[in-house]
């Protein structure tokens, strides 16, 4: 069902908002294909689409019409149910300001996820440790978010958008609250994500810094793509 | 500093529209605590100015010693004899002491509410009877014609039982009685109570010539020592002396003293329940305002004015539950008529009472309950850090 | 970790918060389970062996006296079983503070009418029955007055005079009676009526009531006929019910208690639900936020609403069951205290429960909203972006 090249086809897409008695169309009939283990970066001006693009492939918003195609299945037309579901298997999201919960330790955090799946308490245990080693944190396992910077903030929400081995992880402005030496090291680290684990990464940026790691970059400008080629 | 005070506090009053949902229910918890409070108050006080309230100092009551209770006891027609030759008792204008000699029998009656049979006082008395309740007067009807069954009812009686209206026929044991009257005493204790005539009550009672009580006009307050002095030296008297007040206020003890023991725990821990609440909204306004007051802190203003406005908040709200409370238990409560097994083992009607004196109890509780809930928040606003400015 | 360490966490985010809304629920279930408590003293002795028995009085009134000769005359009733007379003694001791609530009976019938509330040795059983100044006294009361067996002490009464001029009858305590779980009150005692009525200097050969036995409970209505037929008319006539329904009598003459009890109870519980509605109302609008990512991590919208509604159960419950224990114990003590006036009390089975059954409406009624708005949160409106 699925072929390497189509991980995600988006068809003839459309998003509008309605504000007050305007509608305010994001995009109108947009496609595209993402392939497994792509790394992409979104890039584009405020308001230009980015983030609910973001919103439709992860599944937590819904488009006004076209299609949403994942592995070949459609996920626009899925119950909120379903959808959830489909979100805790396939998806990891990586956040601008980490949204990590801050009652939990840098390890329950990462649990998180794995609250959804089927897994015995050891095995667990192993994933995070996994997890936490990839992005060079076990030695904070057992520490508050508060008590973390923000770079091993941000490298903890990694760790749980990875431990679940979903197969593609969104990521919205993971470095836009970072100082440029430790978004480095982040955007290193999701670079080796995607060659190493060959995850499909997309991630929303507007800082072309950070758009540079990906391995290729789209820019949406009034609902359209406009590529360009990678250096 | 004052300018400060009273702008911060402006500002904060101004914003508890913004919680009102926690405002609302810090509000109304306190309203309950105090109306709860007010409840209790209002029916001990009601009670009370019932039973003791007709109380006068210049009549005597004479019961047999160790009795207590007109029903336990038991004054013998010859122990009557001694007491109309007693000194300190006042004379009618034809030279007859005013003395009356009373009987007392509890008799069933169906409370209204319920509809359960409960102890009605039954009072045998002679024409002096009226005499010796200054405030007796006839509402409906005549008084009873002596050695005839007939009845007067007091308006308490009326009003809470069944059966008993003007001209109504009352079977009580084996005898059949008619309303002939209705009495007020101004709403005492005897408004309570049923009234026939003592021979007659004598008689279908196997009694004899025996009564219970016997009551007496003094000459003057000071009189009492000598009628006392008489009894006490007189052998063949077994009897206690004790002016109406001091008896009325010995049976009214007891029950109003239940009532407050039961009352007050009762509100206090709700207060402790309802402290929790004002608490956590007073927690909640200096959370939702933390940014507000570290920004107020850092264009100069002091953390005195941060405190005094967070108490202020903490103490309007306990006010507005407090006065929330006293008028809902006012308009529910007061002059509500209820009945209790009086200590003389038989119904006294009586109307509940919100008092002035209650309402400032409840009001004061009620700021307590907002100076202790509002004291820690309170604190900790007059501390919030510069640095919260930046708070989201 | 498990769902149970995220609700746990999320009820214990606000320490203090925590604390102060399950001190406030404690107070309610506090207050709920000790006038529980008291209301089954008052209602104690309607229980179902009381809807069997019948007590006769005088129809004036139950403090006017039947003649003597009337028990004979019921024990001829048919479908009488046995009939026990009693008489108000309206004892104190030592002083007239210290009532003591106690009846003149006829001790063989008296103890055959409470074959199972009266728990007696039978050797103290024997000796009282024997003895003519023998006194049977009830556990709390004893224990009041420090009174065990082999004890004489002088009753006084406040109602009746002794030939001897006095108002006290010497008795001896020959046992102490218990009840079965609370279902009966011992905090009265019993003097033999013969003893009693020998030595009265006035109002002899007659008694207060009479408690009777029937071969059979559907023979009641019947029976109670038959005795206010046999005595109708005459001076002394007769009202006979169920023990049940003239306990319950009796304790409606003090007011409508259960309906009191019922408004405080109910302001009680009107408190915390507004308290503890709003404040979980407001605490999970503060979590808008991460409820929106645990959405976008996958947690079904049904999962976080159990989750909400777990949360204000946990806290409904933890606070409840602190407050029913407290109950338990403030019970205790108030009975004691109060072992003079009423019989001992605690809660019963039937308080536990609807304590939990509250404890279990208050969890839902005050999650219900917060977990559906938490259920209702939008993960693009709440996070802004992702």
């Amino acid at each position: 069902m699925t072929d390497a090249s189509g991980l995600y086809e988006l068809k003839n897409l459309s998003k509008r908002y309605t504000r007050g008695k305007e509608t305010v169309a994001i995009f109108d009939g947009l496609d595209m294909t993402i392939s497994q283990g792509d790394f992409i970066a979104i890039m584009g001006p405020s308001g230009s689409g980015k983030t609910t693009l973001l919103n439709l492939l992860g599944g937590i918003d819904r488009p006004s019409s076209g299609e949403v195609l994942f592995e070949g299945q459609r996920i626009d037309n899925l119950g909120q149910g379903k959808l959830a579901k489909w979100r805790a298997k396939n998806a990891g999201f990586i956040f601008q300001f980490y949204n990590l919960m801050p009652t939990l330790s840098a390890a329950q955090n990462v649990e998180l996820p794995l609250l959804l799946t089927n897994l015995s308490g050891k095995a667990r245990k192993d994933r995070v440790k996994t997890a936490l080693d990839i992005v060079g944190m076990v030695d904070r396992a057992g520490h508050r978010p508060a008590q973390l910077s923000g770079g091993q903030q941000q490298r903890v929400a990694i760790a749980r958008a990875i431990v679940a081995d979903p197969k593609v992880l969104l990521a919205d402005e993971p470095t836009g609250d970072l100082d440029r030496t430790t978004a480095d090291e982040i955007l290193q680290t999701l670079q080796l994500l995607n060659k190493e684990l060959g995850k499909t990464i997309i991630m929303v940026t507007h800082d072309p810094a950070a758009a540079s790691y990906a391995a290729r970059e789209l820019h949406l400008n009034k609902g359209r793509f406009e590529e360009k080629g990678k250096a | 500093m004052l300018k400060q005070t009273i702008a911060v506090t402006l500002l904060n009053l101004r914003s508890i529209p913004q919680r009102w949902g926690m405002s609302l229910a810090t509000v109304l918890s306190i309203a309950l605590v105090v109306g709860v409070l007010l409840g209790f108050m209002a029916m001990a006080s009601g009670f009370r100015a019932t039973v003791d309230g007709a109380g006068a100092d210049d009549v005597a009551v004479m019961l047999r010693g160790g009795a207590m209770a007109e029903m336990n006891s038991v004054v013998e027609r010859n122990d009557v004899r001694l007491l109309e030759v007693a000194p300190g008792i006042a004379a009618d204008e034809s030279g007859e002491p005013i003395i009356s000699a009373e009987l007392f029998v509890v008799v069933d009656g169906i409370k209204r509410t319920s509809q359960t049979r409960a102890n009605l006082a039954l009072r045998g008395v002679g024409l002096s009877g009226p005499e010796l309740r200054p405030q007796f007067s006839l509402v409906e009807g005549r008084m009873f014609e002596p050695g005839t069954a007939e009845l007067v009812v007091g308006e308490s009686v009326l009003r809470e039982f069944d059966g008993f209206a003007l001209g109504e026929t009352i079977r009580l044991g084996s005898n059949e009685w008619t309303v002939v009257g209705v009495f007020s005493t101004g709403g005492s204790v005897f408004d309570s109570e049923i009234w026939a005539d003592l021979g007659v009550i004598q008689n279908l009672y196997d009694r004899g010539s025996s009564v219970q009580t016997v009551r007496a006009r003094l000459t003057s307050v000071e009189a009492l020592e000598a009628l006392q002095e008489y009894v006490e030296n007189e052998p063949r008297l077994n009897l206690e002396v004790l002016s109406e007040r001091a008896y009325f206020a010995r049976s009214a003890g007891g029950t109003t003293n239940l009532i407050m023991f039961l009352g007050w725990p009762l509100a206090f821990a709700m207060a402790i329940g309802a402290l929790a609440g004002a608490w956590n909204a007073m927690y909640a306004s200096v959370d939702a305002r933390t940014r507000e007051l570290a920004t107020l802190r850092a264009i100069g203003f002091g953390g005195f004015p941060a405190f005094v406005a967070a108490m202020a908040e903490a103490l309007v709200l306990a006010f507005a539950g407090g006065l929330i409370g006293a008028v809902a238990t006012f308009l529910l409560f007061d002059g509500v008529s209820a009945s209790t097994l009086g200590s003389g083992f038989t119904q006294v009607v009586f109307a509940f009472a919100v008092t002035p004196d209650a309402v400032i109890s409840g009001v004061i509780l009620a700021l307590i309950v907002g100076f202790l809930g509002g004291f820690v928040p309170a604190l900790r606003a007059a501390r919030i850090p510069l640095l919260a400015v930046h708070s989201d | 970790m498990n769902d149970a360490t995220l609700i746990r966490k999320n009820l214990f985010r606000k320490r203090l918060r925590a604390i102060l809304l399950m001190v406030s629920i404690l107070i309610a279930f506090l207050i709920f389970g000790v006038l529980g408590a008291l209301q089954n003293a008052f209602t104690m002795g309607s229980g179902t062996a009381a809807q069997e028995r019948l007590v006769t009085v005088n129809r004036i009134n139950f403090t006017v006296a039947l003649p003597y000769a009337y028990w004979g005359r019921i024990e001829q009733v048919e479908g009488v079983r046995n009939a026990a007379p009693a008489s108000w003694f309206g004892g104190y001791y030592q002083e007239p503070q210290n009532f003591v609530q106690s009846f003149a009976v006829d001790p063989a019938t008296y103890l055959e009418a409470y074959p199972t509330e009266i728990v007696l040795p039978p050797e103290e059983r024997a000796a009282f029955l024997e003895g003519r100044t023998c006194a049977l006294v009830g556990r709390a009361l004893a224990n009041q007055y420090d009174w065990s067996t082999g004890d004489r002490i002088p009753l006084n009464s406040n109602i009746w005079q002794n030939t001897d001029g006095s108002q006290t009858w010497e008795l001896d305590i020959c046992g102490v009676f218990d009840d079965t779980e609370g279902t009966y009150p011992t905090n009265y005692l019993m003097l033999h009526y013969e003893y009693f009525n020998e030595s009265l200097a006035f109002g002899r050969d007659s008694f207060h009531w009479i408690t009777i036995n029937t071969e059979d409970p559907a023979l009641n209505d019947q029976v109670s006929g038959e005795i206010d037929a046999l005595f109708a008319n005459s001076s002394a006539e007769t009202s006979t019910t169920t023990e049940a329904a003239f306990n319950e009598a009796f304790m409606e003459q003090f007011g409508n208690i259960g309906l009191i009890l019922t408004w405080v109870i109910g302001a009680a519980f009107a408190t915390i639900l507004m308290i503890v509605g709003t404040t979980m109302v407001m605490a999970v609008n503060e979590r808008t936020r991460e409820i929106a990512v645990l959405k976008t991590l996958g947690f079904t919208a049904p999962r976080i609403f159990r989750m909400v509604l777990w949360e204000s159960l946990l806290l409904s419950f933890l606070g409840g069951l602190i407050g029913l224990g407290l109950a338990t114990l403030a019970a205790t003590a108030a009975s004691s205290a109060l072992a003079g006036f009423l019989p001992s009390f605690g809660l019963s089975l039937t308080n536990i429960v609807t304590a939990l059954a509250l404890m279990a409406a208050l969890g839902l009624v005050t999650g219900i909203l917060p977990a559906y708005n938490a259920m209702q949160v939008r993960i693009s409106e709440a996070l802004g972006k992702i």
